[in-house]
């Protein structure tokens, strides 16, 4: 469903000339799969889901989201997913219907079938309280089902939630990773990208570990754990880090 | 693209706007609110400087003359004042002057009271004053009845003089200067007739001829010169000035709010969210300046009738009164078209701010540019022409004075071209707009701490095969630059030795060398980025046939630019002097050295070299041949050179992109270059020679042209020439090649639902 291969993205940089952001990453991941991407603050999480949500163009590399190409089909790959992100935001002066409804029309989605469906989403995420009231009024929990409902409304077959769940009190992050493994359920393929670990474990059926825009682990838990033969998720991510950051330090040593 | 998506982005965001505050108070309230304020504040100072009393002080009451009578129970007599002024100034009437105070300390004096408020003016009758009055008359009777030789000439100091104290810097003070001069004069025309009498001499003496003035313009016409003038203006203004804040709010806003990057992972394309934003910015723009129209005009049309109401003359004095329906009907024509514009503009500006804040600071160099061109049509020389419809926004305002005058003869002359160049200007600011919404860089645009030397660091640092968009950008300007002040610094030279060095040196040093040397610095290529290579020969071959055949219409073209836009006298003489250097040149060959093969290799190196190459880094090719264009057109400074050198520029550059290689684009510069030189020096002798050459020349006003049927098969030959090098392979550069994958991607998938 989601193929990415040596998937790069550097930006101009005044100062340091070129800033490798992804670095060569390839990852795949299949229908009624949550694949992890797990990494501290500026592993590169965003920079590669904005890729795959085509807002983004790689530098190098493909990535291909039901069969459809990031770089030279973005309006084809738009209609394959659902994007939720901590950038994504609603609008202040939007009711939660006149938003999901809004995006249902630029999907094409016909105004019956559009009511019908909406009607199942407002249900499902518990969200008819909230119906009518406008963003600026809601809380965090409610922006974010709103934020859900807007990605499911023409039910994709890929989901791609970038760090979703911060800034949500215990509750609302509870609700929306019981959503997920709904959505799962379906059968749709969905990206999590996270840096909270306990996440990974309850959620994810396969992840992996990014750093400093390269992919350091990649696998089931299991397979990681046998792998690197560490059990505990936290302590395999620390250890994976701090040797990457040592090697990096190491070469660099060499080179001065 | 989606019109129904265009629709539901614009139904949303209108419903945005007008569910926010700030837009609401901007384009309903403010204007509602504004004009009849500004009404009120005027009818009031008419009121005040109307029922305002003017306390006045008169001094040397005593001195006054018995007849005619200035003074009647301590006010003016009404012989003299109008009953409102004589209601008006109140006077303090004092015999003499006032206790202890010295005639000389008296405009000392004087200053104090009207300082402290307690006068807004005295006036100081000189003791005598009726006295010397009399002496006046007796003395003119004298000269009247003397003979001429013993006639005394009547000395300046017999003539009495009142004083009159006021201080022009307080408004008060003014105002009562203003009524007591009036009141003064008509006592002093009184005096006048009195005297004239005693002489018996007919008061119309004074008046031995009156003119009379006749204004032949209608009064509705009269009102319509009034209106097109400041209608237009006002409308714009409001219409530019509605269409920035919302664009503000509906880009820099959403980027700041986090809802653009929600808008972007829809399927909803680019081009169709900026359309949709685009038609919600021209709404409110229209929305603000037909909202202010209404006001001010019924603010003005209440006004106006209010102070005739209080017996002003004012609507004669102004000439206003309401404007003409026809004049409010074509003006909401030609908002459509100018709200367009501006929409764009600001909504590409908009896209390209980071925050609101950043958004507002463009404001400023927005309105700079834009005044200039709405100030333009308001200067009293300014009529409509070929020339002016070609300039934007001034073009139609223009346009639309016409229309308001009734001038619709003029009117359809030039609503072509006014409405050519506007509806260019505003595809080219709707593409600008569209391409801030594909950048990236632009989308989400980190704020970076930038500095010249860093930056010019990075760009030697950070240089790529070809030279970037920036370089391009920064080696046009460069040159532009360089050519500016070497134009003052040199004069230009009388003797053909000076005249040829002059010309290779600057071209060589001053073009080709800086280009040059930006290429070997700024890119990893330079020989890629000059265009460097081997070109098939076939190719340089048909480049040189391109220039022949399209000889004829160029030639024709240069004509048609001067007719629109004539060159000045200064231009004209600079002209004759530059012919008169060529005449003498040893030999052709030398002439065509100078003027022909070195511009074509220095010019080529520079424009089609370096800046294409960089340009085309957009990814658009015929943007990237135009943009060269341009610079290459305004390099030649004299405007008329620089309009045709800007065509034979996009030709250029067609070639050079086509073949890849400089070469068939200096020869096209060569070959397009010698045959002017060759019209100019060698065609002549050759129809004296054989006049049969003349069905292919003609001589004109502007020297030789080709015959109409030369230009046409010349045409016809040259399209089929461009279509050759239209079916060449050429190379893309990769954003060019992405460009093209994105245009072809399939238009949409079924929906589900």
């Amino acid at each position: 469903m989601i193929h990415v291969r040596e998937l790069t993205k550097s930006y101009a940089d005044l100062r340091r000339g070129s800033f490798v952001a992804v670095d060569s990453i390839s990852f795949d991941a299949a229908p009624g799969q949550i694949y992890g991407l797990l990494g501290p603050n500026g592993a590169g999480k965003t920079t590669a889901l904005r890729i795959l949500s085509t807002m983004l163009q790689p530098t190098s590399g493909t990535a291909t989201i039901n069969g459809y190409d990031v770089l030279t089909q973005p309006a084809l790959v738009r209609r394959q997913i659902g994007y939720v992100s901590m950038n994504t935001a609603v609008y202040d002066r939007m009711t939660a219907w006149e938003m999901v409804e809004y995006f249902g029309r630029l999907y094409g989605i016909e105004a019956e079938n559009l009511c019908e469906r909406m009607e199942t989403i407002f249900e499902r995420l518990q969200m008819n309280e909230i119906r009518n009231l406008l963003g600026a009024k809601m809380s965090t929990g409610m922006k974010q089902k709103v934020s859900i409902a807007r990605a499911i409304v023409h039910d994709p077959p890929v989901l791609i939630f970038d760090e979703a769940t911060s800034g949500l009190d215990v509750l609302v992050a509870r609700a929306l990773l019981k959503t997920v493994m709904e959505l799962r359920e379906q059968g749709k393929c969905i990206v999590f990208s996270t840096h909270i670990m306990r996440e990974v474990e309850r959620l994810c059926d396969r992840i992996a570990i990014l750093h400093r825009g390269h992919i350091l682990a990649e696998g089931t838990l299991s397979e990681l754990a046998e792998r690197h033969n560490e059990s505990d998720l936290e302590e395999l991510f620390f250890r994976l880090i701090s040797e990457h950051d040592e090697k990096q330090h190491g070469l660099l040593a060499t080179v001065l | 693209m989606k019109w129904a998506n265009v629709k539901w982005i614009y139904l949303r965001e209108v419903r945005d706007q007008l569910r926010d505050r700030r837009t609401l108070f901007t384009i309903a309230v403010l204007p509602v609110l504004l004009y009849p304020l500004l009404g009120m504040t005027f009818l009031q100072v008419a009121q005040f400087s109307r029922e305002h009393t003017t306390p006045v002080l008169v001094l040397g009451a005593n001195s006054l003359p018995e007849t005619p009578r200035l003074l009647h129970e301590q006010k003016f007599d009404t012989n003299f004042a109008s009953e409102r002024d004589a209601k008006l100034l109140e006077l303090t009437i004092e015999s003499g002057l006032p206790e202890r105070v010295a005639l000389e300390d008296l405009p000392a004096w004087a200053e104090q009271q009207i300082q402290e408020g307690t006068y807004d003016a005295v006036i100081y009758f000189p003791d005598e004053f009726a006295q010397k009055l009399n002496d006046f008359r007796a003395r003119m009777q004298q000269e009247h009845s003397a003979d001429e030789a013993a006639r005394p000439e009547t000395a300046e100091e017999a003539i009495p003089e009142p004083e009159l104290f006021v201080n022009t810097a307080n408004d008060k003070s003014r105002m009562a200067r203003d009524r007591v001069d009036s009141v003064l004069s008509r006592w002093r025309d009184s005096i006048v007739v009195d005297n004239l009498r005693d002489r018996r001499i007919p008061s119309v003496a004074t008046k031995p001829f009156k003119v009379v003035s006749t204004d032949v313009a209608r009064e509705r016409s009269r009102r319509a010169a009034v209106w097109s003038k400041i209608l237009p203006f006002i409308v714009l203004i409001w219409a530019l000035t509605g269409a920035f804040y919302p664009a503000i709010d509906l880009c820099a806003g959403e980027k700041e709010r986090g809802t653009l990057e929600t808008l972007l992972c829809s399927p909803a394309e680019r081009s169709e969210i900026a359309w949709g934003k685009l038609l919600t910015i021209m709404t409110f723009s229209m929305a603000t300046s037909v909202l202010n129209l209404l006001s001010m005009g019924m603010t003005g049309a209440f006004v106006v009738s209010r102070i005739a109401m209080l017996g002003g003359d004012a609507t004669t004095k102004l000439a206003i009164g309401t404007p003409p329906a026809t004049a409010v009907f074509w003006l909401l024509l030609a908002l459509l078209p100018l709200s367009a514009l501006f929409s764009a503009v600001s909504l590409a500006i908009a896209a390209f701010a980071k925050s609101s804040k950043e958004g507002q600071y463009y404001l400023m160099p927005v309105l700079m540019i834009t005044l200039p061109l709405m100030m333009l049509p308001m200067m009293p020389t300014t009529e409509l022409d070929l020339g002016m419809s070609l300039i934007p926004v001034a073009g139609v305002m223009l346009l639309l004075q016409s229309l308001i005058e009734g001038q619709y003869l003029e009117v359809a002359r030039y609503i072509l071209p006014v409405m050519g160049v506007t509806l260019l200007c505003c595809l080219l600011a709707m593409r600008w707009a569209i391409d801030q919404f594909n950048k990236e860089s632009v989308l989400f645009r980190e704020s970076e701490q930038w500095g010249l030397g860093i930056w010019l660091r990075s760009m030697v640092r950070d240089r790529r095969e070809t030279p970037s968009l920036a370089a391009a950008l920064m080696c046009g300007v460069l040159l532009l630059l360089i050519r500016f002040f070497a134009s003052f610094m040199f004069a230009m030279p009388t003797t053909w030795e000076g005249f040829a060095m002059s010309t290779v040196i600057s071209l060589v040093a001053f073009i080709a060398v800086p280009a040059i040397m930006m290429s070997m610095l700024l890119a990893r290529s330079p020989t890629k980025t000059l265009l460097l290579r081997s070109a098939r020969l076939d190719a340089t071959a048909m480049a040189a046939l391109l220039a022949l055949t399209l000889h004829p219409a160029n030639v024709a073209m240069g004509v048609l630019v001067q007719k629109v836009y004539p060159y000045s006298t200064d231009i004209l003489e600079q002209l004759k002097a530059f012919e008169s250097v060529i005449n003498g040149a040893p030999n052709l060959w030398v002439l065509l050295l100078v003027l022909a093969v070195t511009p074509a290799i220095c010019e080529e190196i520079a424009f089609r070299g370096f800046i294409l190459s960089g340009m085309r880094h957009m990814g658009h090719k015929w943007v990237a041949i135009l943009v060269t264009s341009v610079f290459f057109g305004a390099a030649h400074m004299i405007l008329q050179q620089s309009l045709t050198a800007c065509v034979v520029g996009m030709v250029l550059g067609y070639l050079a992109v086509q073949t890849g290689s400089l070469l068939p684009s200096i020869a096209y510069h060569l070959t397009h270059n010698s045959l002017s030189m060759v019209m100019a020096i060698c065609v002549p002798k050759l129809i004296e020679a054989y006049p049969g050459l003349s069905f292919l020349f003609s001589d004109g006003e502007t020297g030789t042209l080709y015959q109409w049927p030369a230009i046409a098969v010349g045409a016809v030959l040259a399209l089929g020439i461009l279509n050759w090098f239209r079916n060449l392979p050429y190379e893309h550069t990769k954003e060019e090649s992405l460009q093209e994958a994105l245009d072809h991607q399939s238009a949409g998938l079924p929906v589900k639902s």
